[in-house]
């Protein structure tokens, strides 16, 4: 048990020394964490170990995991200060969604290949995305200094160089990854099992598709095509809703849960009722691609890539 | 020096005090604190672990608020942290005193009025911020771990560090953000890590020195002669197991195995990842281990609670172990033994081949991320996730929050084997919750939440069952037949939701985003009670 003396000392333990003591005392030195409050130090040491681990793990196993390795052995200049503050940020904050290199992690995108990351300069686009956050697609805001957000915006770019200095290593998908697909079995899907001619035609609202998206854009907007915004503007469903006085409001599906349902109207009003006072239909086109999932098979979903790709 | 403070305000008080220092709660004689007794049969006006009890049901016996009465609730008092980061904990209640967390952040508040009592604060530090799910209390101290993984023992009454140690190396890649699982002289923790080919492990600290008495290891280091789990790492204990104080066994889930998405370099099931395990809390040893997903290849962790039921199973007296594990489904097993009673889905499923004879899922391998692309159900996310189910024993319900969810899963050799190894992507989710008569495995009734979910579920003994929808509603639905009878929209509810009484009146808390919410029956005031009795007096005489 610590004395009540040493309780006083533990409540200023961001100091560095005291950590030292700390871990002498309580932990034994082996324990103790190397380099805490020296950043330099701190990265190198786990840079390090990374590699070691790395290359123990796959060099009696695997040559692809030689090649993994030696690369990741390959000579690199040490990070500036900037970039290691915003490694130790990027590490807390960001790591989880986006991978501690930023490459992609649980539910966040690969920032290495991100459109924003490559338009960037000085954090003028990545800045206001992560002050506001992106809440439609499950990004919070951060608060963050200006200091503390220049050295994320340095972490990334520098994550971008390395990433793109290897480029076998970053977890993304290319378009030539998807090209098992048969295009003559797709378009007869298409038309008959998939049902997707009820909804689409291929001089029509697909002419040119695959101009517009590609690869992996293009085989996620085809299962489940997501509205970029959560506003009606760019929702595909639409609601009637029928007041109690007969009158009946049509619009753009803006709302809904259990107990409100929202739209908005043709001159651009947004309006809302509790479901109880109302009478309601939804039509939302959306929900052919969600049953659909349930009844493709991976060689019908590759077949009906194809397929879009030849819509040129 | 609070302890004294105490003893002068008790002597000028009188007795009025004792019920503070020494309720009924806490024992008699000594101020020991909250001690283990009490663990095992938590009263009415505590939330003393995790789960509430040690079943990990989720269940409160309190009956005041009813589905009759519920709308009539109110809001008692908001606390708002002040911070960005989702309240994920379940607050533990012990003593009238509060204790809720984020990361690096442990708030000590009075559960009558929200006063802060104390706030200790950790320092900055390079361990993953992404959450945190509540401390432990035992005797006088709260046990909280932290991002870069260290265990920190904090006084109950005023937050000053007793002591701090190291569970895992933040170097490496673990964190923690766990509960700690309090049995005896046992302050159980498990690591996180799914970004480097980590083994999983669950310690067992002392209470009083923070001396590691053991370490459980799930799987070990690739390379080491004695590895057991044909090449995989990983099998994390990231959520707060439960205990059955007469078998003595802890039981606990198990993450995923690593690396993540890559499969052909971990040949085999890769126990013991993805599994529920029983383990004595005495000494780390393992009894028994059940996989609900062998030879995982979507982040399908089993860490979902393992909750503990007795009654008879198809008419013979059991002792069981319910999970609805991630990978979309549930499992019924007798907890003495490890051995299945049940298994059945309960949610959008396309990756199985079936249920072995030990009631295992057997993967289907055309189902493992490939280059080109797999279309699987559920997603990444799952069909449940970590926040806690509830059981309803008057119901024979297990209430669940659960989702039909697909996700394409892409993995090749250029993506190495190491962390990741892939890269998987949700398309859609659709969530519900269910309520599955666990001696069949069928849904009794399910109720829409929306696009997503995934709050955690309480049941109380008078028939409620409260839960968060993905619009950002709080939840009372009516648990004989889930119709709702309460609703307020505070925002996506973040935790699960617990109940307690304090002075006779019963308070639902529930949190959203950074601010805790408490719900109670209106009171009248006592303005309005002395009005209506001196203007009712004079009509009676």
């Amino acid at each position: 048990m610590i004395t009540h003396s040493m309780r006083i000392k533990v409540t200023v333990w961001n100091s560095q020394s005291f950590v030292l003591s700390l871990c002498l005392a309580v932990l034994g030195s082996s324990q103790c964490i190397a380099g805490q409050g020296v950043p330099g130090l701190r990265v190198e040491v786990r840079r390090k170990s990374l590699r070691n681990f790395v290359a123990q793990a796959s060099a009696d196993r695997d040559p692809r995991g030689q090649d993994q390795a030696s690369q990741a052995q390959a000579p690199q200049s040490p990070p500036s200060p900037q970039v290691q503050a915003g490694q130790t940020l990027f590490a807390a904050q960001c790591a989880f969604c986006h991978g501690r290199d930023a490459a992609g992690g649980e539910t966040g995108p690969d920032l290495t290949s991100s459109e924003i990351v490559e338009k960037d300069v000085g954090g003028n686009e990545i800045g206001p995305v992560v002050r506001t956050g992106r809440s439609d697609r499950g990004m919070p805001q951060f608060n963050l200094t200006d200091a503390d957000l220049g050295a994320i915006v340095a972490f990334i770019h520098d994550e971008k160089a390395k990433a793109e200095s290897k480029p076998g290593r970053r977890r993304n998908v290319q378009p030539e990854d998807l090209q098992t697909g048969n295009a003559d079995e797709g378009k007869h899907y298409f038309n008959g099992a998939g049902g997707c001619s009820k909804c689409h035609s291929p001089t029509g609202d697909l002419a040119g598709v695959a101009n517009r998206l590609r690869g992996l854009a293009l085989l996620q907007s085809m299962l489940y095509p997501k509205p970029h915004k959560s506003d009606s503007a760019d929702s595909p469903a639409t609601v009637s809703v029928t007041l109690l006085t007969g009158q009946t409001v049509t619009g753009r599906l803006a709302y809904q849960d259990e107990f409100v349902i929202g739209l908005t109207d043709s001159s651009g009003w947004y309006r809302s009722w509790f479901k109880g006072g109302v009478k309601f239909k939804v039509v939302n086109p959306l929900e052919a691609h969600s049953e659909q999932l349930g009844k493709y098979t991976d060689e019908t979903m590759h077949n009906m890539l194809a397929y879009l790709q030849t819509l040129r | 020096m609070r302890l004294g403070s105490c003893y002068l305000r008790f002597l000028a008080a009188g007795l009025l005090l004792l019920d503070v220092c020494y309720g009924p709660a806490f024992g008699q004689g000594a101020d020991r604190g909250l001690d283990s007794v009490t663990l095992l049969k938590p009263p009415a006006d505590s939330w003393p672990t995790y789960h509430g009890t040690y079943s990990g049901q989720h269940h409160s016996r309190l009956v005041q608020i009813t589905p009759a009465n519920v709308y009539r609730m109110t809001l008692a008092w908001a606390f708002e942290t002040g911070q960005t980061a989702e309240i994920k904990s379940t607050p533990i209640l012990f003593r009238g005193i509060l204790y809720a967390t984020t990361p690096d952040n442990v708030w000590a508040l009075d559960a009558r009025s929200a006063n802060v009592v104390w706030h200790y604060t950790y320092p900055p530090n390079q361990g993953l911020h992404i959450g945190h799910r509540g401390v432990a209390v035992y005797k006088d101290s709260v046990y909280f771990t932290t991002p870069d993984a260290h265990l920190i023992s904090l006084d109950a009454r005023d937050g000053k560090v007793k002591w701090n140690v190291v569970i895992a190396d933040v170097k490496k890649g673990y964190w923690t953000t766990m509960a700690p699982l309090v049995v005896r002289d046992h302050i159980i923790v498990g690591t996180s890590g799914d970004f480097d080919n980590l083994p999983g492990m669950l310690k067992s600290f002392d209470p009083e020195t923070g001396d590691t008495q053991w370490t459980f290891y799930s799987t070990l280091p690739r390379q080491a002669p004695e590895a057991f789990s044909g090449g995989a790492t990983g099998g994390n204990m990231w959520i707060t197991g439960t205990y059955d104080p007469q078998l003595n066994l802890v039981y606990v889930g198990t993450g995923n195995p690593t690396p993540v998405l890559a499969a052909q370099d971990r040949p085999g099931d890769n126990p013991w990842t993805c599994s529920i395990l029983a383990l004595s809390p005495d000494t780390g040893k393992l009894a028994w281990g059940f996989q609900p997903s062998p030879h995982d290849t979507h982040d399908w962790d089993a860490v979902e609670v393992p909750v503990l039921v007795d009654g008879n199973f198809k008419g013979v007296p059991r002792k069981m172990l319910l999970q609805a594990s991630r990978n979309g489904y549930f499992f019924v097993l007798d907890r003495g033994t490890g051995k299945s009673l049940l298994t059945t889905t309960f949610a959008a499923v396309n990756w199985s081949a079936g249920v072995d004879k030990n009631g295992r899922p057997i993967p289907n391998p055309a189902k493992d991320p490939a280059r080109d692309g797999r279309l699987v159900a559920p997603d990444e996310g799952g069909a449940t996730n970590y926040r806690s189910p509830s059981f309803d024993a008057k119901t024979r319900l297990f209430i669940v929050s659960a989702r039909d969810a697909y996700g394409i899963y892409f993995s090749k050799p250029e993506h190495g084997e190491y962390g990741w190894a892939g890269a998987d992507y949700g398309l859609f989710g659709k969530g519900m919750l269910e309520a599955i008569d666990y001696q069949t495995g069928k849904v009794r009734w399910t109720h829409d939440l929306g696009g997503g979910g995934s709050a955690g579920v309480l049941t109380t003994d008078s028939g409620l069952t409260f839960t968060g929808d993905s619009a950002g509603n709080v939840l009372a639905l009516r648990t004989i037949d889930g119709t709702t009878v309460w609703h307020s929209r505070i925002g996506h509810v973040g935790n699960s939701p617990i109940t307690y009484e304090l002075d006779g009146r019963q308070y639902l808390l529930v949190a959203s985003g950074g601010t805790l919410y408490a719900w109670a029956l209106p009171e009248m005031p006592r303005a309005v009670k002395q009005g209506s009795r001196s203007q009712a007096n004079p009509r009676s005489r």
